[in-house]
């Protein structure tokens, strides 16, 4: 949260976000690049990605950094080889598995219509970050008829946000991100309590099962992408390397307690999108590596 | 105006919440409640998010007496009950319950150590030992005193066991021994004991096991660090 507090105060229009390319495979790429310079899970980058989007930064860039960066980040990476030194085929798998399902999410998303895939505050944040030859004067709600259809000029260090403005968003921001997290985790505590995980883990020989079955995992402990890999070790002598990788790239992206995060960025319909494409994606992959037996 | 508009509309409500959640986390650290959910290396990151909330709800509260604010979304309200829930519930883990869900499946010492002297060692240790060394009759013999709580996994004897937490209870793993409880007794789950006695191999099942022989069981109070690393 004070990351993104600190980028509320220096990214609006600065002149990185403009710089950032605007092409559909170089945006993603970016994104997810962005993860080593902020080593943090999945809960703590959905701020960092909404600040991103609404300071105007492209779609691609935003998506690649939310759905990548719980992985591609060293804290995560460094967690991974600790809990399998001995599994270095995971040491690549896991990245570059990230980096494709987020470069595939990212242009899946881009199809649509910012107004189908952003929440109404993000969307509504955005535009007035947007030029107008991008934005038409009606959607963005403000500016001047006959002005320049230019990007808004970078603010001065006097327009910038005060200490105390700043200081309030973050907290609002920070208390409702807080509601959204316990809600999703007391989901995935209750769910955990219903669904022993031995009766998933019991799936682990079969290779198309054994994927599902972890996939399912991951989706309900809703772990942090930083310890999962030390959860994974628990039972990895058990699983399909397959279903080992499926649980360690499918947790990051998409599980119970962010279902709740999520609706601070992205319409139900585009959760529901993520969440479809993303199973799918780390199915085949799954099955990928089951069949090369890596 | 409802009560629930004028809590929101209440300027107060901001800092009530950040001031909550600091304090939930502070008295977390203090009251060792947080020695029941995470590794002890974590604590002073808590601790210190928890001094930092506190500090932003009184700068919040400053800010609250002389400028006017719009109504406090819902989340904020909800944040606020999730905290004093959790101030007022304290918390009754069963530590049996979850790990009769868990793999047996005990990571490495976090650092290289050499196993101490058979009445030393702690039931982790012990089921570290057992692991590495599958030979049962080399321990055949050993004096043991160990404590843990009664694990009772369904359809098969209570054994004494302890949980190693690498972060956090989620990856919670537990390490368990067999005891050959003496007649009589009737360990309850969840119970803490000390037991006193020696290592002997066991039939069970057809494969021969180390099974503790307890010469004394002692029921004590559950450790104030009952997650071992």
């Amino acid at each position: 949260m004070a990351i993104a507090g600190i980028a509320r105060w220096l990214v609006p229009q600065s002149a990185w976000v403009r710089r950032l390319p605007r092409h559909p495979v170089l945006a993603p790429i970016v994104g997810a690049l962005l993860g080593f310079a902020l080593p943090a899970c999945e809960c703590g980058n959905v701020p960092v990605a909404r600040r991103l989007l609404a300071s105007g930064a492209p779609l691609g860039t935003g998506f690649g950094f939310l759905f990548a960066a719980p992985v591609l980040n060293p804290i995560v990476l460094a967690s991974t080889w600790a809990a399998f030194p001995d599994k270095t085929w995971l040491l690549w798998a896991r990245p570059l598995g990230a980096f494709l399902i987020a470069l595939a999410l990212s242009m899946l998303l881009g199809m649509l219509a910012e107004s189908q895939l952003l929440e109404p505050a993000l969307l509504e944040e955005r535009r007035l970050t947007q030029p107008l030859s991008r934005v038409g004067l009606l959607e963005r709600g403000s500016g001047l008829v006959g002005g320049s259809a230019a990007m808004p000029e970078a603010p001065t260090a006097a327009e910038r946000l005060g200490a105390g403005a700043l200081l309030g968003h973050s907290t609002r921001e920070f208390l409702s991100l807080l509601t959204l997290l316990v809600l999703g985790s007391a989901l995935a505590a209750v769910v955990q309590t219903w669904l022993p995980r031995s009766w998933l883990l019991a799936l682990g020989s079969a290779p198309t099962l054994s994927v599902i079955a972890l996939m399912l995992l991951a989706l309900v402990l809703s772990v942090c992408s930083s310890v999962d890999a030390f959860l994974a070790l628990g039972f990895a002598a058990q699983v399909t390397p397959g279903a080992l990788l499926a649980f360690l790239l499918l947790g990051p992206v998409v599980d119970l307690k962010l279902a709740g995060l999520f609706t601070v960025l992205l319409t139900p319909r585009a959760i529901a999108i993520t969440a479809v494409a993303a199973s799918l994606l780390v199915l085949l992959i799954g099955q990928w590596v089951n069949f090369l037996q890596l | 105006m409802s009560l629930l508009q004028r809590l929101r509309r209440s300027p107060w409500m901001t800092p009530l919440a950040l001031g909550l959640w600091g304090w939930l986390l502070l008295w977390s650290s203090a009251s060792g409640r947080l020695d029941l959910l995470l590794n002890a290396a974590f604590h002073p990151v808590v601790t210190a998010a928890g001094a930092v909330l506190l500090l932003l709800a009184l700068i919040q509260l400053g800010r609250a007496r002389t400028r006017p604010v719009g109504p406090v979304p819902l989340g904020v309200l909800l944040s606020l009950g999730v905290a004093l829930l959790m101030l007022a519930v304290p918390p009754a883990p069963s530590f049996s319950d979850l790990a009769a869900n868990r793999q047996d499946s005990l990571p490495e010492a976090p650092q290289l150590s050499f196993f101490l002297p058979p009445e030393q060692r702690t039931l982790t240790e012990w089921v570290r030992l057992l692991r590495s060394q599958p030979d049962p009759d080399l321990h055949a013999g050993d004096p043991l005193r160990i404590s843990g709580f009664v694990l009772a996994r369904p359809g098969e004897p209570p054994q004494l066991a302890r949980l190693t937490v690498r972060c956090c209870l989620a990856d919670a793993t537990p390490a368990g021994l067999p005891v050959d409880w003496p007649e009589g007794t009737d360990p309850k789950p969840d119970q803490w004991l000390e037991i006193e006695g020696t290592m002997t191999v066991q039939d069970r099942n057809g494969v021969p096991t180390n099974v503790v022989n307890p010469t004394s069981i002692k029921s004590i109070p559950r450790p104030a660090r009952p997650l071992e690393p």
